[in-house]
């Protein structure tokens, strides 16, 4: 099952009111989220993982989707969790955003994670990076920046200005 | 008669759920996001359990069930925790033990109401009763008893304070069975006959219902051989803290692992089951425990010299964990040469999680915190079986 985004909780959506304002929104793997006021979206421990992060300016509105897999296909699995994959996860983001009132043609992508973490596993990050690249190239969504890949953690917070902080294990910073 | 192991991710997804009502429940009392991190299904035997909560001081609130459930509820607070608590509640630490109470009626109420949900028929329960408990005295009456209990423990995180606590749920075990396997697909449960299940299809994961109690086995034997074999080769005295097999959704094991740095290595594992297995250090406890194995002291605390010491580490624990397996289900299992991780903790363990995904939604896990004397180390280890062959080894292990 999905968990409930936190902007169904109350404490995030647009009546948030100002304590919210200013919160952290923790978003697990497998789990999207979507910002309307002040807070930062935030999710760590992106190895193989990526984050999706997707930005309306104009209208004030963010998501944050960390999924693990590249593809959901037919599999009951992305129904029940879509955030899960790249290419439901990005679809069920993109429809929370326009529900909260964004644009869709003025929607700009942000990705970070994708890591090659392990020589064990069969590269699953750089092919969620290319589902990424996919899914976004066919919604008409740009991505106008990204840190991917490498063989290095990494943790992001989505701020309210729309710049994506990534920090990685070794504690270097950098805003894109 | 026969369990699908699948059915144990349907009663986690419950717990969690539970979990999630037992959280916004106290979220309204205390005025604080609670999140759920963690929920996890587990089978373990008394002793087990006993040696898991050895040292642990607890106060909580207990419950009996009767109708849809019949067993008993548990909500508990780390002793350490409690002052957390308190100063989230209305009344502070004046009103402790009645604050606790109501906490714990609250909780466990929003809890137990998931579970009637999905049976569709109501659960009563007795007035909750306050306890402070020393060790294993806190979890429910009769999880001492008998050699295999589930227990679902959910983990709630607040966001603004440091407090968790756990829910334990005792079923007793004879209804609880029979709501297992009344949720079996048809083909596990009708299945009396030890048919083989190599057969594929919906009875590939079910398993004869006395077999889960070797899963508490599996976690045993395995951390103590690799537990021995660090003692044979290091000289350190060692120890084996906590082991348990759970059922956990795979989502959430890298935030059971954390964000802290942690190194080590991982395993790819070949046989009957096949899966991985990761055996991570806190980053000191891995500097401590590679410069007490290298003859004089490294260049850099994690560097090559180092590397190559914690490599041989795990070849050795790896060895000894997958020996116990194999002891306990007959079959034989080899594993990959160690590949070194030093990173984020929950990164070390996301493309794991992510292979495993592809087939399955819920994982075993073994935990086994591994702890040497006189240096100051633990190691965490994460065992992560693929299901059905694990589900198939217990197959012919029963048949045997």
């Amino acid at each position: 099952m999905t968990r409930p985004s936190p902007t169904d909780g109350g404490s995030s959506g647009p009546t948030g009111g100002e304590t919210a304002g200013d919160g952290r929104i923790k978003v697990g793997v497998g789990e999207l989220a979507v910002a309307t006021a002040g807070e930062t979206l935030a999710t760590s421990g992106l190895g193989s993982c990526v984050a999706v992060a997707l930005v309306d300016g104009d209208a004030g509105v963010r998501g944050l989707l960390h999924a693990m897999l590249p593809s959901g296909g037919d599999r009951t699995a992305a129904a029940a969790r879509p955030a899960k994959y790249v290419d439901t996860g990005v679809d069920a983001l993109l429809g929370e955003l326009d529900d909260a009132g964004a644009d869709p043609r003025r929607i700009e992508a942000r990705v970070a994670g994708g890591a090659e973490m392990l020589d064990l596993t069969d590269a699953v990050g750089p092919r969620n990076v290319e589902r990424v690249a996919e899914v976004l190239d066919a919604a008409g969504v740009p991505i106008v920046a990204s840190d991917v890949g490498d063989d290095v953690g990494r943790t992001v917070r989505l701020r309210s200005n729309g710049r994506l902080v990534v920090r990685a294990a070794d504690g270097f910073e950098r805003s894109i | 008669m026969r369990v699908d192991v699948r059915a144990l991710g349907a009663c986690n997804r419950l717990a969690e759920q539970g979990a999630r009502r037992a959280a916004d429940a106290l979220s309204d009392l205390t005025g604080t996001d609670l999140a759920v991190e963690v929920t996890g299904a587990s089978v373990a035997s008394g002793q087990d359990l006993a040696e898991a909560f050895a040292g642990r001081e607890s106060i909580g609130v207990s419950v009996g069930l009767r109708g849809g459930l019949d067993g008993e509820a548990v909500l508990a607070f780390d002793a350490v925790n409690a002052d957390a608590l308190l100063s989230l509640l209305p009344g502070g630490g004046a009103m402790e033990r009645s604050a606790v109470t109501e906490v714990g009626n609250i909780a466990l109420g929003g809890f137990l109401d998931g579970w009637a949900d999905y049976l569709g028929t109501a659960i009563d329960m007795s007035p909750p009763r306050y306890f402070e408990a020393d060790g294993a005295a806190v979890l429910p009456d009769g999880a001492l008893a008998g050699d295999g209990v589930f227990l679902f423990e959910s983990r709630l995180d607040a966001t603004t304070t440091d407090l968790d606590f756990s829910i334990y749920m005792l079923p007793d075990s004879g209804p609880f069975r029979d709501l297992i396997v009344g949720r079996t697909a048809p083909a596990a449960a009708s299945g009396d006959a030890p048919a083989s299940a190599a057969n594929g299809g919906a009875a590939s994961t079910a398993v004869p219902y006395e077999s889960l109690s070797t899963f508490s086995s599996l976690a045993k034997e395995g951390s103590a051989n690799a537990a021995d074999n660090i003692a044979m080769m290091t000289g350190l005295e060692t120890s084996v803290d906590v082991s348990r097999l759970r059922f956990v959704p795979l989502a959430d094991v890298p935030a059971e692992v954390g964000t802290d740095p942690h190194a080590g290595t991982v395993f790819e594992l070949q046989g009957e089951p096949s899966g991985y297995l990761a055996i991570l250090f806190e980053e000191s406890s891995a500097a401590t425990v590679a410069d007490a194995m290298l003859p004089m002291d490294p260049d850099e605390p994690l560097g090559d010299m180092a590397e190559n010491a914690l490599c041989e580490l795990g070849n050795v624990m790896t060895s000894g964990f997958i020996d116990g397996w194999a002891n306990v289900l007959g079959t034989s299992i080899s594993h990959s040469p160690p590949e070194f991780v030093h990173d984020i903790g929950a990164a070390t363990v996301s493309p794991l999680v992510a292979q495993l995904s592809e087939h399955q939604d819920y994982g075993f896990v073994i935990d086994a915190a591994i702890r040497t004397e006189g240096v100051r180390a633990r190691c965490d280890v994460y065992a992560l079986p693929d299901e059905r062959e694990l589900a198939r080894a217990l197959d012919r292990l029963s048949d045997a």
